[in-house]
């Protein structure tokens, strides 16, 4: 049993951890205080086939594995997170293609994400209970041109940015969540609404909005996968999502832990070197510890992902894992730096805001303990 | 159509040393293997030439078994093929051992337009490798060269000294050493990275370069190494108003005979 | 017989071979011809203790191009050490010439002696975190930088001078030399020097440094930032491993870190002081001595003091 990456896969991480150095480091905090979208690291993020990392070649990405993607997902994040979150929501819209489209649905959109030209976007929450279920519940109607769209998305990532959105909508309000069903729905389709901006805790950058569907239109080719076959695919493709939010924690929790240690290196007190005291060093250890248990759990959960193997129940380890520990990174951590890990000209502070928002859990009653517990119980 | 060789050698990342302070001894265990930083520019000139003019690079390097390693690494950089020479010989190797060995391998590859090499090691950084290149293969050599183009079989290359730029013509074979400031290595996109495991890598082994026992030992030969370790005074002046912090430091710079 | 040979095509350079030279004569007891390309320079080296000097004459003035000439004076006399100026140029020829004479050579010895029959060169290693010994058989080429010794007084005998025709390399054409030395000050030749960091805010506030720089009688360097990205100084001024590497009496830097690509420029100076108001700087491990505060508000304060 081998622990260490490939080569490959160690270049992959290497480039990314390079690309985001030279591009995003430089962008990260302006970014976080305007929230504007960041064209050009996108951009550049697409020449570098970042954007089409999982697509296969002849559709026009770089066909590499999932482990790639995690390794250049947590590169990403360790120095802005909000880009990586970009990536993450993108990739995983194009995965759905990739995964449940038809032939015809691959090659329309899918060389156009690899390239960059079309981002994606994942829109599956709603304001209420669940999706398919309530009042502003999506609704697809069918009819002869096709279906009509009626209804409102909430907190879409890339919103107003993605070309292409995967959407979840009801074909039947009385079966509710067990009607769901996948389509493939164009920005640019009339009566398609992107609300406004919302001004999120953290990941500024990545704009996240609720969408209005007003009377729109869609043709049948529009559906992904199979009628009602939607809670399925978003059930598989949302955890696959979760073990690439995780990576986001990961990374944004390597930079922390590296930075403060760093600090604690320099700042002297009564004499001596702060990281020489018991309490920073428990504070650092466990910080150090808790990430790299996570990135076993996470490269292991990203490994089976790209064996084809089960992986919910690792996916759901991990994301319970985060959950309880992810922030608690950044508390330690800004505790290390004390005054300066409260204060905005330092990055901690971005980066605890920023790592909260790659833990939170999809929907209350999803807690990825009962998926745990059901396969040992 | 140039045919473009490029040296390169994978050294140890020198910010991942660290020094052990009990005795000042090295301790290079979690240090990461990379090519040398100015190495890269020489691989990153040479596929600009090749994008420009056509033609092909070849990489070369000779190392230990961590050589290896490499491969992927500089074929996602430009280079179609690489060869690649793994000796324990490499561990102790000097300038002129490295040149001995790099010289008899590319007698034995064959042709070569350009020979790039970066102006000197990460690590070591002799700064010998290209001269001694060049003449043991007979050849012109440019040195700390920050700019270069070909035309036909002439080089045209400008060469940053410490008091002045000089621009330089020569025709082709030459052996090249190049400055960082030649150009910004490029960040290999993830299709160069995949596309590098599909590229060819050939072998050499030293037994077949035809070298005498003698030519692989090193000449200059490392005796002891130690971390450099600054003993300073480390007075810090800690009244508490500037005026009397600097009236200390006067006294004390006085004390010293400096003012 | 086998002889120490010396070459230079830096006039104060090659005289400052003479003194390391003069030591490896006392090891060895052997003679020291000094190559030169420069007539009046063969007639100072000869007064300083060279027991020959070969003047090389060509039509052609490119240095690099007289490489195999100097290795045929070279091979022909027999060395056991030769001593190259560490330029640019003189590491090319340096390292050509040991590669015909299937030499090791050892780039920048800051020391050097004779032991066992061996040459033991003093060197720095990655990127000056270390420093070792090279111990090189002879016939061992060794380049040495710039003051990194000091030129020896005048010798009692006066060597012979000659004259020989070098043939040049042929194969290479300089087309064009443009000189881009400021007119200004060489910093790595002044006694004291006050180096600034990004810690002044903007380019008229380095005058509290010139100031402090006028009543110290100190010339002004800085850190790389502050040349290549602000350029707010020349170039030449700049201290680092990439820049200028200095040895004053007094190094006072103020409003800079002192990271490891600096400081690795600065770090033989006799006295180090350091003015930041970031008390984690690692400049405060480096300094003899430390004055935690505000630079504006410091430098002009020490400037007053010193004139006094």
């Amino acid at each position: 049993m081998n622990f260490e990456l490939t080569e490959e896969q160690q270049l992959i991480g290497q480039s990314a951890r390079d690309f985001a150095k030279e591009y995003l480091e430089p962008i990260a905090v302006e970014l976080d205080h305007t929230g504007d979208f960041p064209k050009k690291a996108v951009n550049a993020l697409a020449k570098h086939d970042f954007l089409g990392l999982l697509i296969p070649g002849d559709l026009g990405g770089a066909e590499a594995g999932f482990v790639s993607y995690v390794e250049v997902i947590e590169n990403l994040s360790r120095y802005c997170a909000a880009v990586a979150s970009i990536v993450n929501n993108h990739t995983i819209a194009a995965y759905a293609i990739q995964n449940w489209g038809t032939a015809e649905q691959k090659k329309k959109y899918l060389p156009g994400m690899a390239k960059g030209e079309i981002l994606g976007g994942f829109a599956i929450f709603e304001h209420g209970p669940t999706p398919g279920v309530g009042a502003d519940a999506l609704v697809a109607i069918k009819q002869d041109v096709g279906y009509v769209l009626n209804g409102k998305k909430a907190f879409v990532r890339n919103a107003g940015e993605a070309g292409v959105y995967v959407v979840f909508a009801t074909t039947d309000p009385a079966l509710g969540a067990k009607a769901l069903t996948a389509f493939l729905v164009e920005a640019d389709a009339i009566g398609v609404k992107v609300g406004e901006k919302l001004e999120t805790m953290g990941l500024k950058g990545c704009p996240v909005a609720d969408i209005t569907f007003e009377n729109v239109v869609i043709p049948e080719t529009a559906v992904l996968g199979a009628v009602n076959e939607g809670t399925a695919i978003s059930a598989k493709a949302l955890a696959v999502a979760s073990v690439a939010e995780a990576a986001q924690t990961v990374g944004i929790g390597q930079a922390a832990v590296e930075h403060a240690a760093a600090y604690a290196k320099q700042r002297v007190q009564f004499g001596k070197p702060v990281a020489t005291l018991q309490a920073i060093q428990t504070l650092l250890a466990e910080v150090a510890t808790d990430c790299h248990l996570a990135r076993l759990g996470l490269q292991n959960a990203a490994l089976l992902i790209e064996e084809g193997k089960p992986f919910e129940v690792e996916a759901a380890m991990i994301k319970s894992f985060l959950v309880r520990l992810g922030s608690k990174m950044l508390l330690d951590t800004c505790q290390v730096e004390g005054g300066f890990g409260y204060s905005e000209f330092m990055p901690l502070p971005r980066m605890f805001r920023d790592i909260a928002g790659t833990n939170l859990l999809d929907a209350p009653g999803d807690f990825p303990e009962k998926l745990i517990a059901a396969s040992i119980a | 159509m140039p045919k473009c060789l490029v040296c390169y050698k994978w050294t140890l990342d020198e910010q991942d040393i660290k020094v052990k302070p009990e005795d000042l001894s090295l301790d290079s265990s979690r240090a990461k293997g990379k090519i040398s930083d100015f190495d890269r520019n020489a691989i990153e000139e040479a596929a600009l030439l090749v994008e420009k003019n056509g033609g092909a690079v070849d990489a070369l390097s000779y190392g230990t078994a961590s050589v290896k390693q490499s491969l992927k690494d500089a074929l996602s950089r430009g280079p179609e093929k690489a060869y690649w020479i793994a000796d324990a010989s490499a561990e102790t190797a000097d300038a002129s051992v490295t040149a001995m060995v790099l010289a008899a391998a590319i007698r034995k590859i064959g042709q070569y337009d350009l020979i790039l090499c970066g102006e000197g090691s990460s690590d070591l950084f002799n700064q010998q490798t290209a001269p001694r290149l060049a003449a043991l293969l007979d050849m012109p050599c440019l040195s700390f060269v920050n700019k270069l183009s070909l035309d036909g079989d002439t080089v045209t290359a400008t060469r940053k000294l410490e008091d002045c730029e000089e621009v330089v013509t020569v025709k082709t074979p030459v052996v090249i050493g190049v400055l960082s400031e030649i150009n910004k290595p490029r960040i290999p996109s993830l299709k160069q990275v995949l596309g590098a495991a599909k590229k060819p890598n050939e072998e050499i082994r030293i037994a077949d370069l035809g070298l005498k026992p003698e030519d692989i030992q090193p000449k200059a030969v490392r005796k002891s190494v130690k971390g450099f370790v600054m003993h300073r005074k480390n007075v810090i002046f800690k009244e508490s108003s500037a005026a009397d912090r600097v009236a200390k430091l006067k006294a004390s710079l006085a004390s010293e005979g400096l003012c | 017989m086998a002889g120490i040979f010396i070459f230079s095509e830096d006039s104060a350079l090659a005289a400052q071979l003479l003194t390391p030279a003069l030591e490896l004569k006392q090891s060895l007891a052997q003679p020291i011809t000094a190559l030169t390309l420069s007539e009046m320079d063969a007639t100072e080296l000869a007064s300083l203790g060279a027991d020959k000097v070969v003047v090389l004459q060509s039509a052609d003035t490119w240095v690099e191009g007289f490489s195999q000439a100097i290795y045929a004076q070279v091979s022909v006399a027999g060395a056991s050490v030769l001593l190259i100026g560490g330029t640019l140029r003189g590491k090319h020829v340096a390292s050509y010439v040991a590669a015909k004479l299937n030499a090791g050579m050892t780039t920048d010895a800051k020391a050097l002696r004779i032991d066992g029959g061996k040459l033991l060169a003093t060197r720095v290693l990655y990127a000056g975190l270390a420093v070792c010994e090279e111990e090189v058989a002879l016939p061992a080429v060794v380049t040495i930088r710039a003051r990194s010794f000091l030129a020896p007084a005048a010798a009692s005998t006066t060597g012979a001078v000659e004259t020989c025709s070098a043939k040049t390399d042929d194969r290479i054409t300089v087309k064009e030399v443009t000189s881009t030395s400021a007119a200004g000050v060489d910093i790595t030749a002044a006694n004291k020097l006050v180096a600034v960091g990004r810690g002044f805010r903007k380019k008229e506030d380095l005058g509290l440094a010139e100031d402090l720089g006028g009543v110290l009688t100190a010339e002004l360097a800085c850190t790389r930032g502050v040349a290549e990205d602000d350029h707010w100084l020349p170039i030449e001024r700049y201290i680092g491993i990439s820049g200028q590497t200095v040895k004053p009496e007094l190094y006072v830097a103020v409003g800079l870190s002192g990271q490891v690509q600096h400081m690795v420029g600065c770090r033989e100076s006799k006295i180090i002081v350091a003015i930041n108001n970031d008390e984690r700087s690692p400049i405060f491990e480096a300094a003899d001595y430390g004055l935690v505060g505000d630079l504006y508000e410091v430098l002009p304060l020490l400037t007053a003091a010193l004139r006094k």
